[in-house]
């Protein structure tokens, strides 16, 4: 579990986290959205105690990172940026993070064998490819069986096989009742693992929801042989009927009425239709809604 | 599975000893503390000059690059981004910091005591006619050899400080160099009265006193110029420890 509350972080004067609270919670994969520059980056490092929040506090498992014991068995991380020496294999890296903790080195040769690393395992890792350091980067994120997975980009770099990997053994981990925390700013990628979802702009908390919430309904394409009749039959209040011109302006997109209310007016006068299609808004125009609102409001104050 | 220091300090031995730099920095430093003590013992000769004080005579090139050895192990973790890996294992930062200190102190001494030995032993065999041999039994000759490979130690400690301290190699080098080389220099320009009160204090001459038989007129004691320098390489760690606690990695 992570619980964030309150945070805020300055760099100078320049805020780039704004009191912000959300909770990661075990067994399930939360989604840590936002656009560039959001904060995402640096609410991590702040939970792993690279950074010190210039006000509020950040839990792991209900304590301060840096008080455990064995750090790396509560949470294992995966930064954005390289935290591995170019001149090292990885086998000597991740060597290095598991004697501190008196992890085995049965269990370095496992999470190389679950990166699908052992062929490269001694190369020296400056001549790792990007999806090969993602790979390793991970590995390490695993090396102390963590109760707490959280990782910043992890597709970033990854072959197509690498994404599937990386999707399959996020939901894993999750079904195992650990905590997955993951950030993107793909709602695409994420919608696709995550259960939950945290979407910052600005540093500050915009959305604390799930992707079902998310999707809303938007409206219904209609294809119709007599546009002009069934505009004239369902226009009124809260209805707005527009022709999109395509199909030789057969085709029209109404919002305020269902699919199926569309469908039972057009029946009773005997409208043919062509094609009913509700269209949800797309995770990622229902994102960029949600974060262009912030920004604006950013820019009102 | 929890954080101990023994686990710890074999972390950190596991870095310094999994990088080809660290060999190859250290056997400079070896090679120049050898190298340089033969050719001295082979070519100079004087009044006051012991064999001793010319076999460690390139102690002061050595002293360079086990600092920078130090410095390297420290810093190149900043440089390459690896102290955020470090630090997520031991978020408590300063065992890493003992640690590391630790490794490359005992690394440094284990060496080049061997190298002064080895520059001492060398340098017997090619000595000039000029100077006189001594044997290890003579007076001050096992605590001058001792003391280079203690004070060579230190340095390797201090390096890693400054790395600590000021996150950039060539930072480190620039700041270690300076005080380890330019100082006394500087110092000479000071008017003669002034000079010679702080010229014994200075890091370097501080250090040297131990592994020098035959002290000079402003030289301190030899026991006591290690433990000289041995605070300046205390105040540079409290300096690291402090900026370690305070700022962001
Ligand atoms: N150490 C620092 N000093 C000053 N500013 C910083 C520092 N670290 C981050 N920032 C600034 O904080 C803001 C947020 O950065 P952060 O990397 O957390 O964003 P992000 O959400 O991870 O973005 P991205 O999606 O591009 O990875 C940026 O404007 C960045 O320039
Ligand atoms: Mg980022």
């Amino acid at each position: 579990m992570i619980e964030v509350r309150e945070v805020t972080k300055r760099y100078g004067d320049k805020t780039v986290v704004d009191r912000l609270s959300f909770t990661a919670r075990p067994g399930q994969v939360t989604g840590f959205l936002g656009p560039n520059g959001a904060g995402k980056s640096t609410t991590m490092r702040m939970i792993v105690g690279l950074d010190a929040p210039t006000s509020g506090d950040v839990l792991v498992n209900g304590k301060v990172y840096a008080t455990s014991t064995a750090p790396l068995q509560e949470l294992g991380v995966l930064l954005e940026a390289k935290a591995v020496h170019p001149g090292r294999s990885a086998v000597a890296h991740l060597l290095a993070m598991a004697r501190t903790h008196g992890i085995p080195r049965s269990r370095v040769d496992e999470v190389l064998h679950l990166a699908g690393l052992e062929q490269v395992a001694h190369k020296r890792v400056g001549a790792f490819s990007l999806g090969m350091g993602q790979r390793l980067g991970i590995a390490a994120a695993l090396l102390g069986d963590p109760a707490v997975v959280m990782l910043d980009e992890p597709v970033n770099g990854l072959d197509p096989e690498g994404v599937l990997w990386v999707r399959n053994l996020l939901a894993g981990l999750a079904a195992e009742g650990r905590t997955v925390l993951l950030s993107s700013h793909l709602m695409s990628e994420v919608s696709l693992i995550a259960d939950h979802l945290v979407i910052v702009g600005r540093g500050r908390l915009l959305a604390d929801t799930t992707v079902a919430d998310l999707v809303t309904a938007e409206g219904v394409r209609v294809v119709t042989a007599a546009p002009d009749d069934l505009r004239a039959l369902i226009g009124g209040a809260g209805v707005t009927v527009t022709s999109t011109g395509a199909l030789a302006g057969e085709e029209l997109f109404v919002t305020g009425l269902s699919a199926r209310e569309i469908g039972l007016a057009a029946a009773t006068r005997g409208i043919p239709l062509f094609e009913l299609t509700p269209q949800n808004a797309s995770l990622e125009e229902a994102f960029m809604d949600l974060t262009r609102d912030a920004v604006e409001y950013e820019a009102a104050r | 599975m929890k954080i101990t220091p023994g686990g710890v300090v074999a972390a950190e031995w596991t870095k310094f000893s999994s990088l080809r730099s660290t060999w190859i920095t250290t056997g400079v430093s070896a090679f120049l503390l050898i190298a340089f003590g033969m050719i001295a013992s082979a070519s100079f000769s004087g009044p006051g000059m012991s064999a001793v004080d010319l076999a460690l005579s390139g102690s002061t090139l050595a002293a360079l690059a086990v600092g920078v050895l130090g410095v390297l192990l420290a810093a190149g973790e900043y440089t390459t981004g690896m102290i955020r890996a470090t630090f997520a294992a031991v978020p408590r930062r300063l065992p890493v910091l003992w640690s590391k200190s630790l490794v490359a102190g005992a690394a440094a001494v284990v060496v080049m005591t061997a190298g002064a030995f080895a520059a001492f032993a060398g340098g017997a065999a090619v000595l000039n006619d000029g100077v006189s041999g001594v044997g290890l039994g003579d007076g001050g000759v096992l605590r001058a050899l001792l003391g280079a490979g203690l004070y060579l130690g230190l340095v390797a400690v201090l390096g890693v400080a400054l790395g600590m301290l000021v996150r950039s190699s060539a930072g480190a080098i620039a700041i270690l160099a300076g005080g380890l080389l330019i100082v006394p220099g500087l110092a000479g320009l000071l008017p003669r009265s002034i000079a010679d009160a702080i010229t014994p204090y200075l890091p370097s001459n501080a250090g040297s006193a131990v592994m020098t038989l035959t002290p000079g007129e402003h030289m301190l004691a030899p026991w006591t110029g290690l433990a000289v320098f041995a605070g300046y390489v205390a105040i540079t760690l409290a300096a690291a420890a402090y900026r370690l606690k305070r700022s962001d990695a």
